[in-house]
């Protein structure tokens, strides 16, 4: 039976979500801000001057059409970009206030704080036990209760615990397709990251897996802020709080996803969420 | 049906599904246009066959209804409609609702046709075609658009309701003069106050389908808003 609180009648359901207000969140709202970012891959410019902010402990998404940039966007954010030699950065990413891309940055310690999950599950070829600590392990933890601890917190959270917790020390190749994805979302988050980057997080997976991520990352943003790039528009739809559409370099609109996707402003937004010639 | 803008999806299949929603959309609207005339033209020819008629076509509006609304949840559930397509797959299912209660209260002026009503008040029932006819042309202006999805339009016919609720107000004043001059004729006069209802509640009810087609093409709901904040839209 479905059982409704005095409480929930007694607010409008107009008034039941919260809408952050995106160009004027609050300093302690903001998780991260990014001001002005070009970047030029060689000389062709893939990002152009986006400025947006991002709030603390809920879910981004950003969409678009392939070659949009949004990808790039999203490797901006623990400077993966800077793996590619011909890649030129100009702006700021500012996380907690100071900028990702300052000289004196520790990027080994950016990517602590802001970790990253792939299109394809990645485990290492070892347990699963040690794939969740990996993180841990190379900042020289070794206490074998910590360690246990943070497995299981992590394995928990990323809703996996239930599935693996007897067969810990086996291959973590021998899960399935979205269960290694989970795991790879623990070993993100067993380091305790501030923010949680997914870039295509379930398009390897099936329908089914692709609900349960989808939520896990629900559950996640109680704990940590989540951007994520899909190409999957009602997925986009269903689990972020606000959607940023990007087109060719340029973040055309960015707004809460109730918005976005009922009267989206752009007639550009338009036509891409709604499947039409752009 | 420019601003509808339909025919631009990549998919084919899903224009093809709006245009076949929107084409009975708006069969069904020539339906219940036709079904109200038809009422009228009963009431004030005191045409028994014609009212007959009429009511036994409603099931047409009915069934168009189920058929259309079967279409949008189909719609809602293959294609995920999103922005302007989700807007329109909403405004149609409020439509349709809208009017097959007008379909209804179509058959409930017919149905006075089939009440026999002393010659005395006979002029009664020129005052009711009256409200009758300006009504119709309310409906065939809220149709006509929602066929162009014209929100300028819309705000128009929108307006003009307050016109009809005058006229309401009117009649109902004389009836009521009527009732208390000759309290036995209040029968009779209480059928054409029904009948009389029913026309201002098809006035209510075209005045909703403006309100879905601002919707669509604005993306605002103006329901319970006042005359000033729709003419902002316009």
């Amino acid at each position: 039976m479905i059982s409704v609180t005095p409480k929930n009648l007694s607010v409008p359901l107009s008034q039941q979500r919260v809408k952050l207000d995106l160009n004027n969140l609050s300093p302690e709202q903001v998780a991260l801000e990014i001001k002005n970012l070009d970047l030029y891959y060689g000389d062709k410019q893939a990002l152009q001057n986006i400025s947006m902010s991002i709030p603390k402990g809920q879910v981004t998404a950003f969409i678009g059409p392939s070659g949009c940039g949004k990808s790039t966007l999203l490797r901006c954010i623990n400077r993966m970009n800077d793996l590619v030699d011909i890649c030129k950065i100009t702006g700021q990413i500012n996380l907690n206030g100071e900028n990702i891309y300052d000289r004196h940055t520790d990027v080994a310690a950016l990517r602590r704080k802001v970790g990253m999950v792939f299109q394809r599950p990645n485990p290492f070829p070892k347990s699963i036990y040690e794939n969740v600590v990996y993180g841990l392990r190379i900042t020289g933890e070794n206490n074998r209760r910590v360690l246990d601890e943070a497995a299981e917190n992590a394995l928990r959270s990323a809703a996996l615990w239930n599935e693996v917790k007897d067969r810990l020390h086996e291959s973590a190749l021998g899960l399935s397709g979205g269960q290694q994805q989970r795991l790879v979302i623990a070993r993100a988050i067993a380091i305790e990251p501030e923010v949680l980057l997914l870039d295509e997080p379930t398009s390897a997976l099936d329908p089914i897996s692709t609900l349960t991520i989808e939520e896990l990352i629900n559950d996640l943003k109680k704990q940590f802020t989540v951007v994520i790039v899909t190409h999957n528009m009602q997925q986009a739809a269903r689990v972020s709080d606000q959607t940023a559409f990007m087109y060719m370099g340029d973040l055309i609109e960015y707004s809460d996803t109730n918005t976005l996707f009922t009267t989206p402003m752009k007639k550009k937004t338009e036509d891409y969420i709604t499947g039409r010639y752009g | 049906m420019d601003n509808l803008n339909i025919g631009r999806h990549i998919s084919g299949q899903f224009n093809e599904d709006l245009e076949r929603i929107i084409n009975h959309v708006m069969h069904m609207g020539g339906l219940v246009e036709k079904q109200l005339a038809e009422a009228l033209t009963s009431v004030c020819d005191a045409d028994e066959a014609l009212a007959k008629k009429v009511l036994s076509n409603d099931y047409l509006i009915n069934n168009a209804e189920v058929s259309i609304d079967d279409e949008c949840t189909r719609i809602i559930a293959k294609r995920q409609p999103a922005a302007g397509d989700l807007r329109l797959v909403m405004a149609i299912v409020k439509t349709i609702t809208d009017l097959e209660r007008i379909g209804d209260e179509a058959g409930k002026i017919a149905n006075v046709t089939l009440e026999s009503l002393s010659g005395k008040h006979k002029d009664l029932l020129s005052n009711l075609d009256n409200l009758g006819r300006h009504v119709l042309t309310f409906l065939q202006a809220t149709l006509d658009a929602f066929t162009r999805m014209d929100v300028d339009a819309a705000i128009k016919v929108h307006k003009s309701d307050d016109k009809i609720d005058r006229e309401y107000e009117a009649l109902m004043r004389q009836l009521m003069t009527y009732m208390m001059e000759d309290p036995r004729s209040i029968p009779q006069i209480m059928s054409v106050i029904w009948s009389a209802r029913a026309l201002e509640r098809i006035g209510d009810r075209c005045q909703n389908i403006c309100e879905y087609i601002i919707y669509f093409v604005k993306g605002k709901s103006v329901r319970h808003t006042t005359p000033e904040d729709l003419e902002s839209l316009s």
